[in-house]
């Protein structure tokens, strides 16, 4: 690699402080690797958004001690999760009490990114807030060897300063600008490869939130809603419990909002009508409100994770399993392993794309991308076949119904009702079909 | 080569600021705490000056430990030092004792270190709104005040000289007075500083020194904090909104019937 001169020189650069580009950094830190993470947000977290609950496992990679830290970076403790299916006026919900109260808990990024910049920091990590990265530096043979920001280079000197790298781990989230930029994406992501998705927090008196929902002060609930939620749009809805206030959300296909010309707050609005939220949130204020792109592009859309001095990692590089909600988990996964390839590199000093290939290998054997290589056409299935979102929540709310008003009734009538009611809404070959075509997404 | 002192307080981010409808304080839970816009107008001045003359800047605050943060921003302002009056016999204090804590401080800095050419402060706090602290260390130090400062129109080192634009109700002032002097800062005071890498950085490395009422800082504990502010506050109360604008539902009355009725109200309070 051919030498360039820059005004500030690291080893590694992150671009990005979300938990992608803060665990590679908090793994180079502790090997001693001159490291520096920029930042465009005020700090770490300013910036992002997403639904609600964080992992203990993945956080445990990273701070060991978690979750006995101070001050303690999230709200509640999961004790209660599961499904919340909603028809137009009821619902069905399926939920599970959580023997292991330490397993996950529900948070606020602007809190809990700041926790892990602090370790990444003590770990020896310098951080750039309020920076944002606007070109690379390349050197004679046209490989990534730096970045260049926005800011000037002193108080004397207003030209943008550059800064030189050995490799730079981008982790700059869904808006991969410049993963595009480094060649790594051949084009723009489209509508129908990303979900729009609007969260509001909204306080209750009090005292409230643990007599509406059956908690007590130290338990927390995580619910995904299904069905009329989105109206029917193939999508998710959300609800998380945080200290004194409800995280309450819905995702959608931004195709979908486009085509339909739906916007994800007036489905907000809507959905706040039904019932069930009625009654939960009667009183409520609304302390703020979020919306954020969420990368689904998944396998099919996936990358090229490296280049010539550069690695792609968490949003950036499409890691995100929309079914099982995970999200900051492989955010976290992924960093460490470009964190890991990035070390290598230095060990090995070759920084070509030969050695940066490592990072795949590590990739392709974790258990994450597995999961998105064996859920590849979960996205198109969604898009496709929309009686996920309408027609199965109305069936299994209307057959409930039947099956809890049975009193008097000669019990094989009820049956026969509920298959002609599955006949009627889908017929037996529909629900073979959609079945199968699930099924097939796992095996 | 020019000897600043900036002094700065982090207040709560008014912009989305809520009071408590029962008890009239400010919630200030989840509230995120910033400079005070009037003290960023006071570090950008400081800066620029820096820029120009040469010298060193000193940012001080007084306040909870959390006020570090404040301070480690202050450097993006390039800032040299950075001090941090924080102790729990500091707390409760009204103007009087601020403005006495501060300057104690800045007279315990002038003689282990060498006195200062200008103090800057914002022209008030947007927390408390008084602008009395400014004013306060003026008379404790014994230099001349100007407040409500958008301008310094000149500045002669070497005949200790400055001449100040200041903000009135009737128009702008022009003063002259000899250094060292103690001006108040507008926001038009300073230009915003886009500042470089070089001190983003610096920011986040940087720690203030510390002082208490722990004697370093001869200090006349009577003076200080809650026991030293013979200010009580006796109530505080959110002022209620009684003007109401009047609302015609379009889709109930019509637009023809809808403008008659504005007309009428216009003509009614004599507007038209």
């Amino acid at each position: 690699m051919g030498k360039v001169k820059a005004d500030f020189e690291y080893d590694v650069v992150i671009v990005g402080g979300g938990p992608a580009g803060l665990s590679a950094g908090i793994y180079l830190g502790r090997k001693g690797v001159k490291t520096l993470l920029i930042e465009r947000g005020r700090f770490c977290g300013a910036k992002n958004l997403f639904g609600g609950v964080v992992y203990t496992e993945s956080i445990k990679t990273l701070a060991p001690e978690f979750p006995n830290v101070e001050p303690f970076p999230c709200e509640r403790q999961v004790t209660e999760e599961g499904y919340l299916i909603l028809t137009e006026r009821g619902y069905v919900k399926l939920t599970h009490s959580k023997e292991d109260r330490t397993h996950s808990f529900t948070a606020f990024r602007a809190k809990f990114d700041p926790f892990l910049a602090d370790v990444a920091q003590r770990a020896g990590v310098d951080l750039a807030p309020k920076t944002k990265v606007v070109d690379f530096l390349k050197d004679d043979d046209g490989n990534i060897s730096g970045v260049i920001v926005d800011r000037p280079k002193s108080f004397f000197d207003s030209s943008p300063a550059s800064i030189s790298a050995k490799v730079v781990i981008l982790a700059e989230g869904v808006n991969r600008v410049l993963s595009q930029k480094a060649g790594l994406y051949s084009r723009d992501f489209q509508p129908e490869e990303v979900v729009l998705s609007v969260k509001e927090v909204l306080q209750l008196p009090k005292g409230e939130l643990e007599k509406r929902l059956g908690l007590k002060e130290d338990e927390g609930l995580a619910l995904e809603i299904l069905g009329f939620i989105t109206q029917g749009y193939p999508g998710l809805g959300f609800l998380y419990t945080n200290k004194n206030s409800i995280s309450f959300g819905i995702g959608v296909f931004l195709s979908e909002l486009a085509k339909n010309r739906v916007r994800p707050y007036e489905l907000l609005e809507r959905a706040k009508t039904h019932p069930f939220f009625q009654r939960l949130f009667e009183g409520a204020e609304v302390l703020e409100y979020g919306a954020h792109l969420i990368p689904e592009w998944g396998y099919k859309g996936f990358p090229k994770f490296y280049g010539n001095g550069v690695l792609v990692c968490g949003d950036a590089g499409g890691f995100v399993n929309p079914l099982f909600k995970e999200g900051t988990n492989l955010a976290i996964y992924s960093g460490l392993l470009a964190g890991e390839t990035a070390f290598l590199a230095l060990e090995k000093g070759d920084f070509s794309e030969k050695t940066l290939k490592v990072y795949e290998e590590k990739l392709k054997e974790s258990y994450f991308y597995k999961d998105l290589a064996l859920a590849k056409n979960m996205k198109d299935l969604f898009l496709r076949n929309k009686h996920i979102f309408s027609t199965y929540p109305e069936l299994l709310y209307e057959a409930m119904s039947l099956f809890f008003s049975a009193q008097g009734k000669f019990k094989r009538e009820v049956i026969k009702e509920i298959i002609t009611l599955i006949k009627k809404k889908r017929g037996f070959l529909g629900v073979l079909k959609d079945f199968l075509s699930f099924a097939r997404l796992f095996w | 080569m020019l000897n600043l002192l900036v002094s700065i307080k982090q207040v709560p981010d008014t912009t989305n600021i809520r009071i408590n409808p029962e008890t009239g304080t400010l919630i200030r839970e989840g509230v995120p705490a910033v400079i005070n816009p009037y003290d960023i107008s006071a570090l950008a001045l400081a800066c620029n000056l820096k820029k120009t003359y040469g010298g060193k800047i000193t940012v001080i605050t007084m306040g909870p430990p959390q006020a570090r943060l404040a301070l480690k921003e202050a450097i993006e302002y390039f800032a040299d030092r950075i001090i941090l009056l924080t102790d729990r016999r500091f707390a409760g204090a009204d103007t009087l004792a601020t403005s006495y804590t501060l300057a104690e401080a800045i007279k315990f800095l002038e003689k282990t270190d060498r006195p200062f050419d200008l103090y800057l402060f914002g022209k008030q706090a947007i927390d408390g709104d008084t602008a009395q602290v400014g004013p306060g260390v003026a008379a404790r130090l014994n230099v001349p005040v100007i407040t409500y400062t958008i301008k310094i129109e000149e500045l002669d080192l070497e005949k200790r000289k400055i001449v100040v634009q200041r903000k009135t109700e009737r128009g702008i002032e022009i003063l002259s007075a000899r250094l060292p002097v103690l001006l108040t800062c507008e926001k038009e005071a300073g230009h915003p500083v886009f500042s470089p890498l070089s001190a983003i950085l610096q920011a986040q490395k940087a720690e203030p020194e510390v002082f208490g009422a722990d004697g370093r800082i001869p200090y006349d504990l009577n003076r200080l904090g809650l026991k030293g502010s013979p200010t009580r506050v006796h109530r505080v109360y959110t002022p209620e909104i009684k003007k109401q604008g009047k609302m015609i539902n379009l889709d109930e009355v019509g637009v023809e019937a809808a403008v008659e009725e504005i007309i009428k109200l216009f003509k009614a309070k004599g507007v038209l």
